[in-house]
């Protein structure tokens, strides 16, 4: 047993930090060993590990108790140890590892991660704060979509453990295992590496995705903000899947799915439906949504007018549509706003307006009618101003008819306030950069961009003079200019 | 209203048309001062005046528009209608003339059908559309381009003093093949346009009417042609509702000694009206007195009709009340013109709100009591005509319905310079993000594929919108059954 703690604990190296291709070489050799190791002679490794677990420290050999962790839980549990036992010890492990090690950790990382966000292992909430956490270890920008990140918005959606999985769903995704062109690094440990350079599928650390998944991510980013009403960042998610690439007039039933929601949640984040996605959305599939979300769109054009007899006679029209698209929730949502966007709306024509006045001209959508006292609007307009839909003040006129008064909507920031803004979002532009230079990268080397731009080159050195067509001109442009040049 | 009229402004109100219950003011006099026009007794509407100043076969369509529409001239009119169709050949004119005045008024003489008029006429103009086909026969026998010319243009005139439109006009196109002079073209073109505008083609006016003023003209032809072809694109463009374009080419009309050539599309007091009122609608104060006021061919027309010139005046003087008030004496006058009287309403109001802006203008906050007094017609209030102004954004205002003021909304260039400053950053840093995502997941052959290019050899087109079977073949059965229950 000395011999293996020996083993397991040899890397990394105790001494001052290595340099990139030493700790490279360091870890390859490790994961040699243990790999051997665990070939030869698995049974010893099971039969010790509740103590040589103890020795080490996940957060600093994680390579080791990894390879541990693997032979306890695959093919099956290990009998021999206590279940309870090695759960926590799977828990603290995902919890702490060392991410720059982890990289070399492959499949088996791979395969702790499938087992736990399939929800088999662990309790959900704990697997999914677990997995979001692992997740990011692995890629602290969270930049890459990998297959944990799906099996990690399906576990917290299915089971409602939406808030630990937030510090995943809210990066930005810009790359997807499988691009063309990026190769493993040679050196995966590298920290300034991109994440897709050492993510993907032969570093072992995600499966390649479907457009399906990736499509089914968004859409449940989407619905999970729906579930917290984040109307605006969940208008963004499913806007995600509206404007996803399509070849050949292709059209997914996912992205008329998210049309759909996309409509509701604008109605509710913005009071409004713009009626078209943004430019890049292809025009097939315009027209397909067109087509297939009619009842939706009517829908929204309805909810933006002070017709509330409309409204209602378009939810009633399609009620079996709505459940059976499984909105009937937003729909329900979305009718419960009206009277506030309503009372919104009067901003645009009014700087002061008593509350009677405001229960004359809003109607409520679930009624059909005015409040039936002005209490009630007074008491839905204070949830308003208190929840920051409305800038402004109920106040009390001397003769004690009580009043509502809109602020002016643009507020101006002081150069203190506006420099710290703009230094904000310059430092999150500086982020941007990473990205940038990575892409940028990657399209400059691929194959198809040099070729080009070999042919670009040799195309200006033949046309000089080779092409008899052009030199005649050539030859006149030459006199023009020497004609227009004095001589000096 | 007469007893036998009843039913028949109840038929003319059932097919559409305006009814005028008003008497008109005497518009097409400059004798009468408007003092006296705006009594509402004094029968000061000379429709003999006001028919002479025509000729040809708008003098019909006139009388039978205002038989229509005007309530006190109804029987007259349409007597003088009965009388001037007979003076013609079109049999169908008079039947029409004849229908409504055995309405209006079945004692009137003329009210009696006078068969042996219509038998004789109708033989009669047979008989000369046979002698002038078989003489232009004749002439294309003989190829003698001149004779043909001639033949065709009598054929098209005789077709047009019976009805025939759509003959004449074929008639006239057929001239164009031997036209050979410039001045042919123009004579073409003038009775093209003649029967366009009987037809009320506007558009087909429009593309007609550059014809009008050949490009190789001398300078005194162009005058000479100038106020027809401006006219006729003046209503035209009246027509399609574009007034400011309409304005500008009634200000431009030229010479009105020429003008009155052309009476038989419109007389001169006509374009002074049609002139001053849309160039209220359309222009703005320094616009107005610039090219209208003082316009020296404009002013001419404008001594024919003087009030339009006081109005003009007023609403430059920023008296604007005093512009309304006038244009509204004369309201009913216009709505006896058969050009105008569809857009008097739409004008009118165009006007009005103008008006309305532009009293504002000087003022941070009026009480809207003053406005009333100002605008609004006795114990009505102003607010719903302001409330659809501010709504469709022509007023930049808001209402104060506590203490009755109308608070102009005051513009803060800062912070709306600093929130376009703020929205531009994040709108890059969004757009960046996205542009990214999106070559990311075309390098990852992650875009949503149609089977256009499959099914080339299938019963399909190549790029048409696919059939719902292609959306729905997506296996993602499991999400369609995602709801979002899981909000509450």
């Amino acid at each position: 047993m000395d011999q293996y703690a020996s083993a397991l604990l040899a890397f990394p190296p105790q001494n001052e930090p290595a340099d990139n291709e030493t700790y490279h070489k360091a870890a390859m050799l490790h994961i040699q060993r243990i790999s051997k190791m665990i070939k030869e002679r698995p049974k010893d490794l099971v039969a010790f590990s509740a103590e040589l677990i103890n020795v080490i420290d996940p957060a600093v050999n994680s390579l080791s108790y990894l390879a541990i962790l693997h032979a306890l839980i695959f093919p099956s549990l290990a009998a021999k140890v206590p279940q309870n036992f090695i759960l926590e010890k799977l828990t603290t492990f995902l919890m702490v590892f060392d991410g720059r090690q982890c990289r070399y950790g492959g499949f088996p990382l791979l395969d702790v991660l499938d087992a736990v966000g399939n929800g088999r292992l662990l309790p959900p909430s704990v697997a999914v704060e677990c997995l979001a956490t692992a997740i990011l270890k692995l890629d602290p920008s969270g930049t890459i979509l990998t297959s944990s990140h799906i099996l990690l918005a399906k576990l917290a959606y299915d089971t409602d453990n939406i808030e630990p999985a937030l510090p995943v769903i809210e990066k930005d995704i810009v790359y997807y295992p499988g691009m063309a062109n990026y190769h493993d690094a040679q050196y995966p440990c590298d920290l300034e590496l991109p994440p897709p350079l050492y993510i993907s599928k032969t570093s072992g650390l995600t499966t390649l995705l479907k457009n399906t998944m990736v499509l089914e991510y968004d859409l449940l980013c989407g619905m999970m903000y729906c579930a917290r009403r984040e109307w605006w960042k969940a208008r963004k998610a499913f806007e995600r899947v509206v404007t996803f690439p399509t070849k050949d007039t292709g059209c997914s039933k996912i992205m008329v799915d998210a049309f759909k929601k996309w409509i509701l949640v604008s109605l509710l984040s913005e009071g409004r439906h713009c009626n078209t996605p943004p430019p890049y959305t292809s025009e097939s599939t315009l027209k397909m949504f067109g087509i297939l979300c009619r009842a939706y769109i009517s829908f929204a054009t309805a909810f933006a007018t002070d017709d509330v007899e409309q409204l209602k006679l378009e939810v009633q029209n399609n009620a079996q549509l709505w459940v059976e698209d499984g909105n009937i929730g937003l729909i329900e949502e979305v009718m419960a706003s009206y009277q506030k966007w309503r009372v919104l709306s009067l901003q645009d024509i009014y700087t002061k307006i008593s509350i009677a006045e405001i229960r004359a001209q809003t109607k409520s959508a679930e009624t059909g009618a005015v409040l039936n006292k002005d209490e009630d609007v007074e008491a839905l307009v204070q949830n308003m101003i208190i929840a920051g839909m409305l800038n402004g003040v109920i106040e009390k006129n001397d003769d004690g008819t009580k009043f509502l008064l809109f602020l002016s909507p643009t507020t101006h920031l002081s150069e203190e306030e506006m420099a710290r803004e703009i230094r904000a979002h310059t430092v999150r532009l500086r982020g941007l950069k990473d990205i940038f230079t990575a892409t940028s990268q990657r399209l400059g080397t691929s194959k198809e961009y040099i070729k080009w731009v070999i042919k670009d080159s040799k195309r200006d050195k033949t046309s000089d003079g080779q092409d008899l067509t052009l030199t005649f001109e050539t030859q006149i442009d030459d006199e023009d200019l020497m004609g227009g040049i004095p001589n000096h | 209203m007469d007893s036998g009229l009843l039913p028949f402004f109840t038929a003319m109100e059932n097919q559409g048309n305006v009814i005028v219950k008003g008497l008109p003011a005497c518009p097409f006099s400059t004798n009468h001062s408007t003092d006296l026009s705006s009594l509402p007794d004094a029968p000061n509407f000379d429709l003999e005046l006001y028919i002479s100043n025509y000729k040809g076969r708008t003098r019909f369509d006139r009388l039978l528009h205002i038989g229509q529409c005007s309530v006190p001239l109804c029987v007259d009119a349409l007597k003088a209608a009965v009388v001037e169709a007979k003076k013609g050949k079109d049999t169908q004119r008079y039947r029409d003339a004849w229908e409504h005045l055995r309405l209006a008024g079945p004692n009137e003489p003329e009210a009696q059908f006078d068969e042996a008029w219509v038998n004789n006429t109708g033989r009669s103009n047979r008989a000369l559309t046979h002698q002038l086909e078989a003489e232009l026969k004749g002439y294309k026998n003989n190829l003698v381009k001149e004779s043909i010319r001639i033949g065709h243009r009598d054929l098209g005139e005789h077709l047009e003093a019976i009805g025939n439109l759509n003959g004449s006009a074929e008639a006239y196109v057929k001239m164009r093949p031997d036209a050979s002079t410039v001045s042919h073209v123009i004579e073409i073109s003038k009775h093209m346009t003649g029967i366009l505008l009987q037809k009320r083609d506007w558009a087909g006016i429009l593309t007609n009417v550059n014809k009008l003023t050949p490009s190789n003209m001398t300078a005194d032809e162009i005058n000479a042609e100038q106020p027809h072809q401006k006219m006729v694109c003046g209503l035209a463009y009246l027509g399609s509702e574009k007034y400011a374009e309409a304005a500008k080419c009634f200000l431009e009309t030229g010479d009105p000694n020429i003008c009155q050539r052309y009476n038989d599309v419109a007389s001169s007091n006509d374009i002074a009206t049609y002139g001053g009122l849309l160039a209220l609608a359309s222009m703005e104060r320094d616009e107005l007195q610039a090219r209208v006021l003082d316009n020296s061919s404009f002013r001419t027309f404008l001594e024919l009709e003087p009030h339009i010139r006081k109005a003009v005046s007023m609403f430059v003087n920023c008296r604007y009340s005093a512009c309304l008030e006038i244009l509204e004496r004369y309201r009913s006058d216009y709505l006896l013109d058969i050009y105008l009287q569809k857009h008097v309403h739409k004008i009118f109001s165009l006007i009005r709100k103008k008006c309305i802006v532009q009293y504002l203008v000087p003022f941070s906050c009026v009480t809207l009591d003053s406005m009333n007094a100002v605008f609004a017609k006795p114990d009505e209030s102003l607010e719903a005509e302001l409330i659809s102004m501010m709504k469709s954004g022509a007023l930049k205002a808001r209402i104060n319905t506590i203490d009755k003021l109308l608070v102009m909304a005051s513009s803060e260039p800062r912070a709306v310079m600093q929130a376009k400053a703020l929205k531009t950053v994040m709108d890059y840093e969004e757009e960046t993000l996205e542009r990214i995502r999106r070559m990311s997941l075309v390098a990852a052959d992650l875009e949503v594929k149609g089977q256009g290019r499959k099914g080339l050899g299938g019963a399909g087109g190549i790029g048409g919108l696919p059939g719902l079977g292609d959306i729905l073949r997506d296996d993602i059965t499991s999400e369609s059954n995602l709801s979002v229950e899981g909000m509450s």
